[in-house]
């Protein structure tokens, strides 16, 4: 059936080029008048079938007419070499196959590019597509500055997983459309083998680690969103999963919550790298100095990390993974357009081939490993129990605290 | 200390430390036949971007660096962490600037010398019964030091607000106040605008702040000499002053070991490798080529307008002053480099984008001209205004017209000052990265952003490639600028002697 449609489609394809464009807009009538039947009936069980139904629209068919020609600005952090290579094969495949220009500007932050469209508030935008999530979508969502309904438009976007991942919604703010999940990020710790026990930590076990390894121990500097998350992971395992977590922190439960993070962190800071006086900037940077043997551990995002660095030979094969025995917080990072974006139907093309089938596998296969969103590239050896993310109104207290506590 | 305070005292400390070490090496050096070669290898030493001294020295002397694991391995065991240089620190930070402003200000003090009797002055020293380097502090550095105000001043606002550099290898606990203010100028909470706008004016008043320590640093340090001079007591800085006889080998030294850090790097070297292991292998290199041609050109392209076009409106401004016979002050034409860059810049980009202006390169090539101007305008002043008229009459009574003898003599006169102006406006603009990025909104890309954003994510050896590349077009400027002046210098050359 997948077979059928996908040949028949392409035969389509193939017979359309020469025509011209009634004779085009007819045969999309034609095939779509042929393949509404199958599709209709197999939607729930086959996204595939789905997603080519939608492709074959006249609509989308549109979409990519127009798309042609058309560069599309990628704003995207700059800063992982596995994951510019990527966007470099993405790009070259993108050129090949819809004749669009992705260029993947890269920024030390993305709250660069936020910014920016906050400035520019709705005007023609410098910027056609970003890689986003959390607090920045919910930012960008609020102001209306993205375009929407995303996922009617995007053929791909029924491959989604969403029965078998919580894909709706970003930090417990509903998508609802103005962006599509590209990937995966579960939280998990890179750190020495013997420095815990299990393949799991509690906040007890890492107190251990760093009384025997004072100085090793460090996380990145909060609001970096690894270290906002590492203290969520804390918060979480020392209260107990308290169910207040995930709804809105009223001041009650935030008095009787935090204190218990601050008080294990009093204990911890003074056994960590620089004994607390100085944080890691980013996870990369604690990754680098988990490379130079400066730390005996570092957070991470991707669960596939650790073995892709060690398949390249840049973490000894003396790192193991572990992560916290609560589960490992999981959301997922997305892409969005602007409203403003000069080149919308281009950075939907784009959209819609990073969510196929062959860019979800390269990216997991290759060497980002970033676990795919879509249901035919599923990949559950990898995947770490998964623990919810806190009602997005923690974040900011969770940081404020921190900044006024420890950062000044 | 708070984040304004650790900013405020890096920003005084740094280029003050880097006054004292320069007027020391300069003094070792001045009358001395190693003048030459200082003065041949200032540029090229100046040349080393800010972020390549700073990465290259934590790359080196950090705990697990290359330096302090080839001790290690020396001693055979893990050194203590307490030797090596933390990775993030004022320390750091402060020793970064301090050593990247050293030739800086001998650029400086090297223009001025040639305007000062300063072999006079060491004259009348010894008669008056003083040692040679006894002078130099009582009777030169007094000068030295009220007419390199605008330079001091120029090397502080440029500590106060840079931003790349005090992300990577600054302190975080405080966070230095650029990158507060950077992260609330990017923010997008109505508190982070308000904090925004606030910040901005604290960074103003701290820059007057900075101003007050300079003339209380020079009034200081005035009343301690003249003590020192009447009371007879023996000056300790002059004792040191002798160390700096090996200033030049020892940053030569230390720039080549950057370098060399960094090809090392980017050719496979990784902090896993023992000398045995490692794969050398040019991978890096020829992957990064072909996707580095375009930030090379679009580099290329702004530095070489924005320099022509820096150096010639300089040209314009010291001419039009000559002819009026009314001068500016210098710090109405040195604006650009003595305010910190990050509010201007942040102004700029509103305007730009209510103009709703393009992202193209003749925008950033304009955000360029301020500061290739203003360091243009440092260098070619002195020449300038010292030019020797006599040509010039002599030519009059020839009866050549006076754009006759502008072209032919003034301009023929000045060109080993423009070369080195040229280069000099070159490497500023190739450097820039906070007017490229946010004018360009990122879509034009340069070496160095790209550097930078590369950097964000601390993959040392593609850092190293994107470093080199950035600290060698530079070098290659300041190059081709000596090679061209040495072959003027051989008809003539009234600006050096």
């Amino acid at each position: 059936m997948m077979w059928l449609t996908s040949k028949s489609a392409k035969a389509l394809g193939a017979v359309k080029r020469p025509t011209n464009a009634s004779g085009l807009l007819t045969l999309c009538f034609l095939s779509l008048l042929v393949l509404l039947p199958f599709a209709e009936v197999n939607a729930q069980d086959n996204p595939s079938s789905e997603a080519s139904k939608r492709a074959n629209s006249q609509q989308w068919q549109q979409t990519l007419a127009s798309a042609q020609g058309e560069t599309v600005y990628f704003y995207a952090w700059g800063g992982s070499k596995p994951v510019n290579d990527y966007l470099r094969w993405a790009a070259k495949e993108v050129a090949r196959r819809y004749k669009i220009r992705l260029r993947h500007v890269k920024v030390a932050d993305i709250s660069e590019a936020v910014s920016r469209l906050k400035v520019e508030n709705g005007r023609n935008s410098a910027i056609d597509l970003l890689w986003i999530n959390g607090e920045n979508f919910n930012f960008l969502k609020s102001q209306h500055l993205l375009l929407g309904d995303l996922w009617q438009q995007i053929p791909n976007s029924a491959l989604l997983a969403t029965k078998k991942l919580s894909l709706h919604s970003d930090f417990g703010v509903p998508m609802d459309g103005f962006e599509v999940p590209w990937g995966v990020g579960q939280f998990n710790v890179m750190a020495n083998k013997g420095l815990f026990d299990h393949e799991t930590l509690t906040p007890e076990t890492l107190l251990n680690a760093a009384k025997q390894n004072p100085g090793r121990i460090s996380y990145p500097r909060p609001p970096e969103f690894h270290g906002t998350t590492f203290l969520k992971q804390l918060l979480v395992a020392l209260s107990h999963d308290d169910k207040r977590l995930y709804e809105s922190a009223t001041p009650t439960a935030q008095n009787e919550l935090l204190p218990l993070l601050w008080n294990y962190l009093d204990r911890l800071h003074p056994l960590t790298w620089q004994q607390g006086k100085a944080f890691p900037s980013s996870n990369t940077e604690q990754l680098s100095l988990l490379q130079q043997h400066q730390l005996a551990l570092a957070v991470s995002f991707n669960p596939n990390q650790l073995a892709k660095e060690q398949s390249e030979k840049r973490i000894p094969d003396s790192v193991e993974r572990v992560y916290f025995a609560q589960g490992a917080i999981t959301n997922s990072h997305n892409l969005a357009v602007p409203k403003g974006a000069q080149n919308p139907n281009g950075a939907k093309v784009v959209i819609n081939f990073l969510l196929s089938e062959q860019a979800q596998r390269q990216k997991l296969k290759g060497n980002w490993g970033d676990p795919s969103v879509i249901t035919p590239v599923l990949d559950n050896a990898s995947t770490l129990p998964a623990q919810q993310e806190l009602h997005s109104s923690w974040q900011q207290i969770i940081e404020d605290s921190w900044q006024q506590k420890y950062g000044a | 200390m708070s984040s304004v305070t650790s900013t405020l005292f890096l920003s005084l400390s740094a280029p003050l430390l880097a006054l004292y070490v320069a007027f020391m090496v300069y003094s070792q050096y001045r009358f001395n036949p190693r003048w030459q070669a200082l003065e041949k290898r200032l540029a090229p030493l100046l040349s080393l971007p800010h972020l390549a001294v700073a990465l290259g020295l934590v790359y080196l002397f950090s705990p697990g660096g290359m330096v302090y694991s080839a001790f290690a391995g020396i001693i055979g065991h893990a050194a203590p962490d307490w030797l090596g240089l933390p990775r993030k620190s004022l320390l750091t930070m402060i020793l970064a600037i301090s050593i990247k402003e050293v030739p800086f200000f001998l650029l400086i003090f090297s223009a001025l010398g040639r305007q000062l009797a300063i072999k006079d002055w060491l004259l009348q020293g010894r008669a008056l019964g003083y040692s040679e380097s006894a002078s130099w502090w009582l009777l030169v550095f007094p000068i030295m030091l009220k007419q390199s105000r605008l330079a001091l001043l120029a090397a502080m606002a440029y500590t106060l607000s840079v931003l790349d550099i005090s992300l990577l290898i600054g302190p975080n606990i405080p966070e230095l106040y650029a990158v507060a203010l950077y992260n609330w100028q990017t923010g997008f909470t109505s508190a982070d605008q308000a904090n925004a706008f606030l910040g901005n004016l604290l960074l103003l008043i701290m820059l007057a702040t900075l101003i007050t320590g300079i003339y209380l640093h020079e009034w200081l340090v005035v009343m301690r000499l003249r003590t020192n001079a009447v009371m007879a007591k023996p000056l300790n800085i002059a004792r040191l002053s002798r160390v700096f006889t090996a200033w030049l080998g020892f940053f030569s030294l230390l720039t080549v070991a950057i370098l060399v850090t960094f090809l090392l790097w980017s050719l496979g070297w990784n902090s896993q490798s023992t000398l045995s292991s490692i794969n050398w292998s040019p991978a890096l290199w020829q992957d990064e080529w072909f996707f580095m041609q375009g930030p090379l050109l679009n580099s290329l392209h702004i530095a070489f307008f924005s320099s022509i076009l820096g150096v010639a409106i300089t040209l314009l401004a010291l001419e039009l002053q000559q002819q009026s016979q009314r001068y500016l002050p210098d710090y109405i034409w040195l604006l650009a480099i003595l305010l910190p860059q990050l509010s201007m810049v942040h102004g700029w980009r509103i305007a730009h984008s209510d103009l709703s202006a393009s992202y193209t390169t003749s925008w950033i090539i304009l955000t360029h001209i301020p500061f290739t101007f203003a360091y243009s305008y440092l260098v070619l002043r002195g020449p300038f205004q010292s030019l020797n008229r006599h040509y010039e009459l002599v030519a009059a009574s020839f009866g050549y017209t006076y754009w006759q003898r502008w072209w032919q003599i003034r301009f023929m006169l000045l060109r080993p000052a423009l070369l080195s102006a040229l280069a000099i406006a070159f490497s500023v603009s190739i450097a820039q990265y906070i007017p490229t990025l946010i004018i360009g909104a990122g879509r034009i890309t340069t070496i160095t952003t790209e550097a930078v954003a590369i950097a964000s994510g601390n993959e040392q050896s593609i850092t190293a490639v994107y470093m080199l590349v950035q600290a060698i077009l530079p070098f290659i400027a300041f190059l081709i600028a000596s090679v061209l002046a040495q072959r003027i210098r051989g008809s003539f050359d009234a600006t050096h002697h």
